[in-house]
């Protein structure tokens, strides 16, 4: 199978990871053909997840097709990339009946506009307009900080980091003075036994 | 007719799963025309925040994923990052952790029994499985200083060794759930107050079964023998000998009857387990430092059988401490929406809970 999809697809890009489980790299254009010849000519009929990891630095995202073997035994792992600015490709809701909520999924948490699912609509968000939260340039912390508001008598909430560094200093100092006692005391009883 | 559609919201507290979610029903008399399932009220955001964190404390999070049975999680996790960097684990270690697993798919077996009988109104079962399931939650204290998220199953092998006479214990245990599941029977699976209501309700296609992706005790309930376990094996499951229980009807009443054999085939794997512990072998790798400790750019797909099916992790490392992406996948994405939503379709109103609880869905799973 593996030499087959080399030949047709011309990629090299086909790795063995286990006994059981196989990675193909394709190029967009090619990947759902190639998800039909592996349904069709060696029974990976079974879609498990679409999973989308976001590759800010070289610019993409990559969207990994995990498909399994009729007979459950073997799995493998069909990615692809695609450009992270305006990112969209063709759904795969009318071949896989589950893919609708993995599309919805991933539409809700990367932004991919999934050409051909009709119900892309919120999952478990309400109402968000910012940016898709799953996306690298999404910073938690600043969207906090920008959007919420502490309740009311936390105010003297202060940064954990800070506060843990002020006791520690404490804490040294309290010990330094402790050793510094118990020095002169020794050495004034050390001084009286003489 | 006037007002002869209504739209009711079941949920997002209910009788029919555990956790928040609600299920939009469109009911002509108590007859269901179209259900529309919404999630969001649990949304934690687990899958962003362990991209942030180095791989120990993105561990702390993963048992939480789940609440009913947070150890399938503790394992995808663990044997993700072990692919990915190569890590041995002991065959100690392997068995110390099919028991773990074992005693919580039993645990986590009884919650559900405690829901699928509330959902008939049987409420004795509901007291009687908290009370059993709260003996393993003992043992599992005992053995890892926690009863419901365990944090046990470390990437590199397992926390701690088994404590002395603990497998004593786990075998009473054992001859004690022999005995005490023949009670369930009479009280809960051959109820007629249950039989009544679950035969013929929740009919699962079983053609469409495989290809749409429905995992566990949905499939062998219609005659697919589909597990994880036996179908490719993890840590030593191919050294122990049990039964993967089917169905044939495909209704509520042969999930449940499933789920009453798989207890007994878990008894049948644990005695097992204790007979064949190895007595020697490391418990736990060498690990670098937590902010040394770094994944490979690699990706990798692995999966155990939880107790309500198949339960699987995508992982991607990126050359950091951190992990690039970590995807879980759970039955409940697609048992909640694709199945949820066409097997509620001309069922009864008074049915819902019923259903739901069948397919073993679990909210915090589907908002990670």
């Amino acid at each position: 199978m593996l030499n087959a999809i080399k030949n047709s697809f011309a990629t090299d890009d086909v790795i063995v990871k286990r006994e059981d489980l196989y990675k193909v790299n394709v190029t967009r254009e090619r990947v759902f053909e190639l998800l039909a010849f592996l349904g069709n000519s060696y029974e990976y009929k079974i879609l498990n997840a679409i999973t989308c990891t976001d590759w800010i630095e070289e610019e993409h995202f990559a969207l990994t097709y995990i498909l399994t073997h009729l007979d459950r035994k073997n799995t493998i792992m069909v990615q692809t990339m695609i450009n992270r600015e305006n990112p969209h490709i063709n759904s795969l809701s009318n071949e896989f009946a589950q893919a609708e909520v993995f599309e919805r999924d991933l539409h809700e948490m990367y932004g991919i506009d999934f050409v051909g699912n009709e119900n892309l609509k919120e999952l478990s968000l309400e109402n968000w307009i910012h940016t898709p939260p799953l996306r690298r340039e999404f910073d938690t912390l600043e969207f906090v900080n920008n959007h919420l508001t502490f309740r009311e008598g936390r105010e003297d909430n202060m940064d954990v980091k800070v506060e843990m560094k002020r006791i520690r200093a404490e804490k040294k100092a309290l010990k330094e003075a402790q050793e510094k006692e118990a020095a002169a005391k020794l050495a004034e009883e050390t001084k009286d036994g003489e | 007719m006037e007002n002869k559609h209504i739209t009711i919201f079941h949920g997002p507290q209910h009788p029919g799963i555990t956790g928040n979610m609600s299920v939009e029903l469109d009911l002509i008399g108590e007859t269901i025309q179209k259900a529309t399932t919404h999630v969001g009220y649990l949304h934690r955001g687990f899958e962003k925040l362990i991209e942030r964190r180095t791989v120990i404390q993105a561990f702390t999070i993963v048992c939480r994923i789940c609440v009913p049975e947070p150890d399938p999680n503790e394992a995808n996790f663990a044997m993700a990052v072990e692919e990915l960097t190569g890590l041995e684990v002991s065959e100690r270690a392997q068995y110390i952790r099919v028991m773990v697993l074992e005693l919580s798919r039993l645990a986590a077996q009884f919650l559900w029994m405690a829901g699928q009988s509330g959902s008939v109104g049987i409420y004795a079962v509901g007291q009687w499985a908290i009370a059993d399931r709260d003996r393993i939650l003992d043992l599992f204290e005992e053995l890892t200083g926690a009863r419901v998220y365990h944090m046990y199953i470390y990437p590199g092998g397992v926390r701690r060794d088994l404590p002395e006479g603990f497998l004593q214990r786990v075998s009473e245990l054992i001859e004690y759930m022999k005995k005490r599941l023949l009670d369930y029977d009479d009280i809960f699976i051959n109820n007629a107050s249950f039989k009544n209501r679950a035969v013929g309700v929740g009919i699962v296609n079983k053609d469409e079964a495989l290809r749409n992706g429905y995992v566990g005790q949905v499939l062998r309930g219609c005659g697919i023998k589909a597990d994880v376990r036996k179908d490719a094996p993890y840590l030593v499951y191919d050294q122990l000998d049990f039964e993967v229980p089917t169905q044939e009807a495909g209704d509520v009443y042969a999930r449940a009857l499933v789920r009453r054999a798989e207890m007994s085939q878990t008894l049948h794997i644990l005695e097992q387990v204790v007979a064949k512990m190895p007595s020697e072998g490391s418990l736990m790798n060498k690990l670098p430092p937590h902010r040394k400790f770094k994944l490979p750019k690699d990706d990798t797909w692995v999966k155990v059988e939880s107790a309500r099916g198949e339960f699987a992790y995508y992982m991607a490392g990126d050359g950091s401490e951190n992990i690039r992406r970590m995807q879980v996948r759970g039955p409940s994405l697609v048992h909640g929406f694709t199945l949820l939503e066409k097997l509620l379709v001309g069922a009864e109103l008074s049915d819902v809970a019923l259903i739901m609880n069948s397919l073993g869905i679990c909210p915090p799973e589907i908002e990670r």
